[in-house]
């Protein structure tokens, strides 16, 4: 790249040194031997480790956090997929509004989101601070579903299941041998997506937050709020090395290419 | 003959637009028979409607005597062959064939051995553990082709399926495909907007124009015999001018002759004084333009494809007799009304 386009290569390789650096900064704070959070670090120690995760606090919200955003990714995939679906290949009146109407939470501050949800369920209906924030998590993750995986569909010929049908397969059968297996990419990355996103989640989980249910992000910018020592650096490194696993995993098995290119066609 | 398949006053409309415009169809059991006309005429969505991918708006399809007007295309046991081939890119060639054989639950050993079998028919005995993707376009329509015959179907529905090959496989997939038939015996129904494929391919060709048919027959009955100028234009017969009874006289490029002015014409025949226009040179032969008047004083514009050695040089601005003997004179009815849709 860099020898065929060198402006084009410097760009992308500062790019990367401004997201990357304050990351590692982050990195080897977490392993100071001292009791604050300070760059360079004094020695090298995994005592904030230990405390991280022997701090309750954190991981009961880790706990929280992993619940909520599996159980929203799970429903943002049931209702995104057939909605998709119906968007590309049903025969229905107004498919822009409804492709639309999905798409909106991407617009939609979630502040007014979160506010609104506060108003309505938990203040007007009186539902649980989980409910309402599972609620608002697999409304934020429907543009996903429906767009990456609308993508990955939009590439499919549709010729394809009438094939499958004239050979014999009912609709039903030709969905879930054909057409499915075809989507898988993109269901996966709109699901990694999708769990990517209600696990980084601040505003939505900041608003509807609770005593008894709070998601990490919120229980750690509460915790840097009061105290400043390394063990939120810490927590921090353990969630990248998490991410990193899963990063990993997803280029083995299905390929980041396969993965994200769906999404820019 | 017993028919394979049977249209009865069949429509398709979509909106105010009508594809196809009460048809009348008998597909003989056993022939290859084609849908020939240009895009836009009603062909494919004729195709269709007998695959069962799209119910007519009226009308009636029997299939080996059964109403199917309704019947799903799961139902129907039809081969059809999709001009995008239509491969499921994430099986492999042998089961691809396969498929339809594993949804009739045939047992392992005995689908394995039918889908060797159809893949030596179409010749890709080699390829059965490749992925489609990796297949070049001919061989790719090959594996479609033995896809929808490995579930031996009633008929076999073929939509344009040589026009994505390039010209020299596509004459030798017309062959293949003859051969392939007869082999089989099945009931072929192939849809194209190629008057040379249909001419060599069919048992019997059906023109449609404007979702109605204008001509069904033999190719030797059709192609000497067009019933109206769309079919001989269609055909190849460019010139058409209006006899002094009115009627419309085809004539085909070589068939018809310059001659100079004054010399022996047959009797019956054309004769009319016209003046070259242009002259075309091609090796064997020439195409010659004339312009001349016909019989109901119109201006027509002629061209005639004469053997460059058979002819002393004729050149822009001479002034010659173009003639043409009565047999290749073909009279049809004067213009078709363009139809309302």
């Amino acid at each position: 790249m860099r020898t065929s386009r060198p402006v084009a290569g410097s760009l992308a390789v500062l790019g990367y040194i401004i997201m990357i650096v304050p990351i590692l900064f982050v990195v080897a704070t977490s392993f100071t031997g001292g009791r604050t959070l300070r760059f360079p670090p004094e020695g090298f120690s995994l005592q904030w480790f230990e405390a991280a995760l022997t701090y309750d606090p954190f991981i009961s919200a880790l706990v929280s956090s992993l619940q909520l955003a599996l159980i929203a990714t799970v429903l943002a995939l049931a209702i995104g997929i057939p909605a998709t679906l119906a968007i590309h290949r049903g025969a229905i009146p107004g498919k822009g509004v409804i492709e639309g109407l999905f798409l909106s939470p991407l617009i939609v501050p979630e502040l007014v989101v979160g506010l609104a949800l506060y108003q309505q369920l938990m203040i007007g209906f009186g539902l649980a601070n989980f409910e309402t924030l599972l609620l608002g998590h697999t409304v934020l993750m429907l543009p996903y579903a429906v767009r990456v995986t609308g993508a990955s569909l939009a590439l499919a010929d549709p010729a394809l299941e009438e094939a499958a049908r004239g050979l014999g397969a009912s609709p039903l059968r030709a969905f879930f041998t054909i057409t499915l297996p075809l989507l898988r990419p993109g269901i996966f990355s709109a699901g990694l997506l999708s769990f990517l996103t209600s696990f980084n989640n601040v505003p939505l989980s900041l608003l509807l937050q609770s005593r008894d249910f709070r998601t990490l992000p919120v229980t750690m910018l509460d915790y840097v709020q009061q105290s400043y020592d390394p063990m939120v650096a810490a927590m921090a490194t353990l969630i990248l090395a998490g991410t990193v696993v899963i990063a990993v995993i997803a280029e083995r098995t299905v390929g980041f290419a396969k993965i994200f290119g769906g999404i820019n066609r | 003959m017993n028919a394979a398949a049977e249209f009865a006053g069949v429509s398709q409309v979509f909106g105010d637009f009508t594809a196809v415009d009460s048809i009348d169809l008998r597909i003989a059991q056993g022939k290859l028979t084609t849908l020939l006309g240009p895009s836009g005429c009603g062909k494919t969505t004729t195709l269709r409607m007998l695959a069962g991918y799209a119910a007519p708006t009226s009308g009636r399809i029997d299939i080996d005597g059964v109403d199917s007007t309704r019947t799903p295309p799961e139902k129907r046991n039809l081969g059809m062959v999709f001009q995008s081939y239509a491969l499921f890119p994430h099986l492999t060639v042998a089961e691809n064939v396969g498929y339809g054989l594993k949804l009739r639950r045939v047992p392992a050993a005995e689908r394995q051995q039918r889908v060797q079998e159809t893949l030596e028919l179409v010749g890709l005995g080699h390829l059965a553990a490749s992925k489609p993707k990796k297949l070049s376009g001919g061989q790719q329509q090959r594996v479609a082709l033995a896809r929808a015959i490995a579930i031996r179907p009633k008929l076999l529905l073929l939509d344009e399926p040589l026009s994505n090959l390039d010209a020299r496989l596509r004459v030798h997939m017309r062959a293949e495909l003859r051969r392939i038939q007869s082999e089989t015996g099945l009931t072929v129904v192939l849809v194209t907007h190629d008057q040379d494929e249909a001419l060599e391919m069919s048992d019997d060709m059906v023109l449609m124009r404007a979702g109605r048919i204008m001509q069904q027959g033999a190719p030797q009955d059709v192609f000497p015999n067009p019933a109206n100028r769309f079919v001989a234009d269609f055909l190849g017969y460019e010139n058409f001018l209006t006899a002094a009874d009115g009627s419309v006289l085809a004539v085909r490029p070589e068939h018809l002759d310059v001659l100079p002015v004054g010399g022996p014409t047959a009797a019956g025949g054309l004769a009319l004084d016209a003046t070259v226009t242009d002259v075309a040179y091609r090796g064997v032969d020439m195409l010659v333009t004339v312009r001349t008047v016909d019989a109901s004083g119109a201006d027509v514009r002629l061209i005639s494809d004469v053997r460059s050695d058979g002819l002393s040089t004729v050149s822009i601005g001479d002034v010659v007799t173009v003639t043409a003997p009565p047999s290749r004179l073909v009279a049809m009815a004067a213009e078709v009304p363009e139809p309302v849709r």
